[in-house]
């Protein structure tokens, strides 16, 4: 019994790998994206200016307020009454987008102001303007103390990409959703869906720690 | 070189500053004592405006710093500023840390940049330490850095809040040679410290602030012979018997 099933699923292994692929473009796209629109959001959430950030701030906390599935069926099906109409892969990848650059945000800004506030008064003092402050000063700095939750952060994003499944694209969850009608052995399908999803993140994870561990010896390092 | 004309400054409700009068000429040494939240570190923080003032004119080397549209980045080059807690960029040797303005601001070029970083390096004893990163520097380095990082702009002034008050005191004479040796160049400076040794020797006037006011002025020999007010007086009594 057992056998037969797991025959069908390894017939079915080249539609698992494509829907792979799909959740590896959505999830590429998105962090890529996600990760650029973070960190200027971030840096302006950080910066003193007093229009753009209060605005940001609450942007942010409307989409981390809100289910991640409602935010993809509002761009997929109430976007459309308002005459923009968007296929599924890029509805999704404009939702996850903006999830993660939502998330990214807050670390980025996080990182910057964490950077003792005498770095930019020195900065400042040496005649360099904010866009230079920034670059030379403050986000090398920051970046020690974003990298890690940044890198766990798109761990826990390729993770959520799954949810697109359900306005159709066409990846890994969704595979199994189709499969499990032809296979009914949801442990059996859905394991693989889990093992697949894995071999994505767990590069990721390991990465992060191992940042993570440098990161904080760095940090000791320093204070000597 | 610098004026003060009624100076007024609050934080939120404190009122930090009491309209300050005060003129600085070029190549001056003026020493600023006074107890902690007396505003002495504001006063020399709104000289580059690291703090904004509310009330009254600021003008340094004819810059109207009081007015909001003025140019403050091309000001601040001209004026160094230590800090009391050194403030050296981390992440950067001590000859990036000194090279990064010039390069950036004055747009040396970095060959340039560097020799003349080395250069003033050198001039402040820490020629055999341009490849250390800061935290590999004791405090009187640190220190010493920071304020050739401010004079690799070349400024027309040099601003010190309080260079020694973070230092162990064996090396607090370190970085206070480095400022004998700037003020017998010429250099235009205000000193924010309780060193009254420096004071006696290097000054050419000594302010006592206290609640926002510049309560007395005057050369160092007549402010520590005969101090005019009563809280001059008590203040000196407090610092120098010990």
């Amino acid at each position: 019994m057992w056998s037969f099933y797991i025959e069908q699923l390894i017939h079915s292994l080249p539609f698992f790998l494509k829907g792979l692929w799909m959740t590896i473009a959505v999830s590429g796209l998105s962090l890529l994206a996600g990760t650029a629109i973070g960190f200027i959001w971030g840096i302006l959430r950080a910066s003193r200016s007093r229009f753009v950030k209060p605005l940001i701030g609450a942007w942010v906390d409307v989409v981390r307020g809100t289910p991640f599935l409602v935010q993809v069926f509002i761009i997929f099906f109430l976007l459309p009454e308002f005459g923009i109409q968007l296929e599924a892969f890029p509805a999704a990848v404009i939702a996850l987008t903006n999830l993660a650059a939502c998330f990214i945000c807050e670390i980025v800004a996080a990182g910057i102001q964490a950077v003792p506030s005498g770095q930019m008064e020195a900065a400042t003092s040496t005649g360099l303007n904010a866009l230079q402050q920034l670059r030379y000063v403050i986000l090398p700095q920051s970046m020690r103390i974003i990298l890690p939750p940044l890198v766990g952060q798109f761990v826990l994003l390729i993770k959520d990409s799954s949810v697109v499944s359900a306005i159709g694209v066409m990846d890994v969850t969704r595979v199994g959703w189709l499969t499990v009608q032809r296979v009914p052995q949801g442990l059996l399908v859905f394991g693989l869906v889990a093992v697949l999803y894995f071999v994505i993140c767990y590069p990721l994870i390991r990465i992060s720690n191992s940042m993570e561990k440098r990161m904080s010896a760095g940090v000791t390092l320093n204070k000597m | 070189m610098i004026e003060f004309r009624d100076v007024h400054k609050w934080f939120g409700e404190l009122h930090v500053l009491k309209g300050i009068n005060l003129k600085v000429d070029p190549a001056e040494v003026l020493v600023v004592c006074g107890p902690s939240g007396s505003g002495k570190s504001t006063l020399i923080r709104c000289i580059n405006r690291l703090e904004p003032i509310q009330k009254g004119a600021l003008i340094v080397d004819t810059m109207k710093v009081h007015e909001s549209k003025t140019n403050m980045t091309r000001l601040r080059a001209e004026i160094g500023f230590v800090f009391q807690q050194f403030n050296l960029y981390p992440h950067m040797t001590a000859l990036q840390n000194v090279t990064l303005a010039p390069m950036k601001v004055r747009k040396t070029a970095k060959k340039e940049a560097e020799d003349q970083g080395r250069y003033v390096l050198e001039k402040v004893g820490l020629g055999d330490k341009l490849h250390q990163y800061p935290a590999q520097l004791s405090g009187g380095q640190q220190q010493r850095v920071a304020i050739a990082r401010g004079l690799c702009m070349r400024p027309k002034i040099m601003l010190f809040d309080e260079p020694t008050s973070a230092l162990d005191p064996e090396m607090i004479n370190e970085v206070l040679e480095v400022m004998r040796n700037l003020a017998r160049e010429g250099m235009t400076m205000i000193v924010v410290t309780h060193e009254m040794g420096f004071a006696r020797e290097v000054a050419h006037r000594v302010a006592f602030m206290d609640f926002g006011e510049l309560m007395e002025i005057a050369p160092p020999r007549e402010f520590f012979a005969h101090p005019k007010s009563e809280r001059t007086k008590l203040f000196l009594s407090k610092i120098l018997t010990h």
